[in-house]
């Protein structure tokens, strides 16, 4: 060791006599850093690719919008299911990689006893990590939804025009929030479940996708085909035609026509994949936009409870889980 | 270790404001899990400022005292006092005054030293400016400042038993509970932690309860000692007061200690098998002169003759036989 750094050595122990921060904004730090970790920020370029291309593919709606208003057209996507297919794609696969990013690492290196043993209390670090995850599917979710208000609106001229699509948005920004702190506590209380990243990752893209697939098959067999024949009639007063039985059918048939009706089933369907109950839940409230639930029936407030029972399972599991994990 | 010298137990005078009151006070302090398991069986104990070690072999209450004097546990009954704030009331207090080195591993490895230290900083409330430069603070006094920007993973276990110091020092503790804190060095690395949280104690101003199974390590670094067996308190006093009772001599032969051992038995002293050497309690000069006759009438191969102070281990072992796992 040089003669130098001898000196350094040798400087003793100073006290810390500054400001000491209290429990709020202990948790509001963990709440910040957490949240920049969500999107891989603080960390190495390998962490922030999924959180990038989510979001990146989650606004190229929005940008086709803006090209087509630009180019004269109206409107071509709906604030409120914005693009439904690709919205769950995008957010299983952020969801599956970035919750496991938040409280999986701390489960695998058993960091958790080092966050007790700090002046905050036990529910104060799934609060705070919980906070910040649906912060991150927020921004996933309502930024392209802003984009897409902005980039419809440039080509707008008048008030009322612009009041119109305001109008709309406010609904589609309030789904959006729906699925950020439903999705979030999914997310979340799976990955707790597990401190080997993998499982789970595993476990929520497993969980996410099987359910989407499996209520879009029970929404498909469900549905009813009613099978109509098309008859095309002759115009009032003329001839009947040529070898037409006396009172026989007045027109000809040129076809069928197949359309498909939901049934009791199909309306419960949904309740099975927590994507489709967030569209049964926005249907329940008026959303009037086409969803991959054929209608609620008169079962909108079955949505309702759905959406607030997966909630309170997965609160009830997180709170559970930080109750008694890492347990010093 | 119990060949090691004893280097560091004259440590610098402690400053004067740290002979106050009782760092930990606690009174009939039970714990009992459903089993039912009881893990602290009315444990009465004060703990002065300074260095205090914690000893007790595995299973014999450290840890669950820990958790309680952290708030993190409810004591079945009794009550605890640290920093005379109530462990079950205050807990966040105590929290903000104490810092904690846990026993097993608690390091991400994908993470630098600085970026973590600086993270549990401000988790310990310290302002985000505050938290980086006390945590280059501590991983300098903990001696990592050169490597502090390298990822934890790449740490030799030493270094990761450093980080976990630095992390409880980070926040400016008045006290720090240290579990084990030697787990896993080996014998270079063990000497190097004690002499660091010998300075620690020393230079910091910090009252310190060093928890261990291994007596003999810790004696060297405590001003006080508390051991507790089953839950139970079986000693607490300075460790001066422990070693002061007696001088013993210690005497050994490349052969034939049991011969030693009837000789100078025969000559009326009563002498003990320790280790591979026989002990024999100092009595003046007479002592040594038995001693040399017994050794010279039997014609041993004499090695060492050494006057020690008693350690610590031995006491424990006279007055209580049947606890084998301390020390």
């Amino acid at each position: 060791m040089s003669a130098e750094a001898g000196v350094i050595h040798d400087i003793g122990y100073r006290r810390y006599t500054g400001r000491r921060l209290g429990r709020a904004q202990i948790v509001r730090a963990l709440y910040g850093h957490s949240l920049r970790s969500a999107f891989g920020l603080g960390r190495g370029a390998k962490a922030k690719i999924v959180p990038v291309i989510a979001f990146v593919v989650m606004c190229l709606p929005a940008i086709a919008n803006a090209v087509a208003v630009a180019n004269g057209q109206a409107r071509i996507v709906p604030y409120d299911t914005y693009t439904f297919q690709l919205r769950v794609v995008v957010m299983i696969i952020f969801i599956a990689a970035q919750a496991p990013e938040l409280v999986s690492r701390d489960l695998r290196s058993h960091v958790l006893p080092l966050y007790f043993c700090r002046p905050m209390r036990r529910l104060d670090y799934p609060v705070a990590k919980l906070a910040a995850f649906i912060t991150a599917c927020l921004l996933i979710i309502e930024i392209p939804l802003l984009l897409l208000y902005v980039g419809t609106i440039a080509q707008l001229h008048g008030g009322s025009a612009i009041w119109s699509q305001t109008r709309a948005l406010i609904p589609g920004l309030l789904v959006g929030l729906m699925w950020a702190v439903l999705l979030a506590a999914i997310g979340l209380a799976l990955a707790s479940l597990s401190g080997r990243r993998a499982y789970a990752t595993g476990a929520i893209a497993i969980y996410f996708f099987l359910t989407w697939i499996l209520a879009g098959i029970l929404i498909a067999v469900t549905q009813r085909n009613v099978v109509r024949a098309v008859v095309v009639r002759p115009p009032k007063g003329a001839p009947p035609p040529p070898g037409a039985p006396p009172g026989g059918p007045p027109g000809t048939f040129v076809g069928h026509e197949i359309t498909q009706v939901p049934t009791t089933a199909a309306h419960l369907s949904g309740l099975v994949s927590p994507f489709t109950t967030l569209d049964g839940v926005r249907q329940w409230l008026g959303g009037t936009s086409v969803g991959p639930l054929p209608g609620v029936g008169g079962y909108g407030a079955l949505y309702g409870a759905m959406f607030l029972v997966l909630l309170a399972v997965c609160l009830g599991g997180l709170a559970a889980r930080y109750r008694k994990a890492g347990g010093l | 270790m119990s060949g090691q010298p004893s280097s560091l137990a004259a440590a610098p005078p402690r400053e004067p404001e740290r002979q106050g009151a009782a760092v930990i006070e606690t009174t009939a302090l039970t714990k009992r899990y459903p089993g039912p398991v009881t893990a602290l069986d009315e444990l009465t104990v004060t703990v002065a400022p300074g260095i205090t070690g914690l000893v007790g072999a595995n299973g014999a209450g450290k840890s669950t005292l820990i958790k309680i004097l952290l708030g993190l546990l409810q004591p079945t009954g009794g009550r605890a006092m640290v920093l005379g704030a109530d462990c079950v009331r205050d807990g966040e207090r105590i929290r903000a005054l104490t810092g904690y080195m846990p026993e097993h591993d608690c390091l991400p490895p994908d993470v630098t030293a600085t970026e973590f230290v600086t993270h549990l900083g401000r988790m310990s409330g310290l302002p985000a400016t505050a938290a980086k430069e006390r945590a280059a603070e501590s991983l300098r006094h903990v001696g990592l400042y050169e490597e502090r920007y390298r990822q934890i993973g790449t740490y030799s276990t030493g270094m990761k038993q450093r980080v976990k110091l630095a992390q409880a020092l980070v926040g400016d503790p008045r006290l720090l509970l240290l579990d084990e804190p030697t787990v896993g060095l080996d014998p270079a690395g063990r000497n190097s932690m004690l002499e660091l949280i010998a300075r620690v104690g020393a230079e910091f101003g910090m009252s310190i309860v060093v928890a261990s199974h291994l007596l003999g390590e810790i004696e060297r670094i405590c001003d006080h000692l508390v051991a507790i067996e089953a839950g139970r308190l079986l000693r607490a006093d300075t460790i001066t007061s422990m070693t002061r009772a007696s001088q013993v001599l210690l005497i050994e032969v490349d052969e034939g200690a049991d011969r030693l051992l009837a000789e100078l038995t025969r000559r009326g002293l009563q002498p003990r098998p320790f280790e591979r050497a026989v002990l024999v309690g100092l009595d003046g000069d007479e002592t040594y002169d038995a001693v040399r006759d017994a050794v010279a009438d039997l014609g041993l191969p004499l090695n060492r003759l050494e006057q020690r102070r008693r350690r610590v281990e031995e006491l424990f072992r006279d007055e209580t036989p049947e606890a084998s796992g301390v020390g």
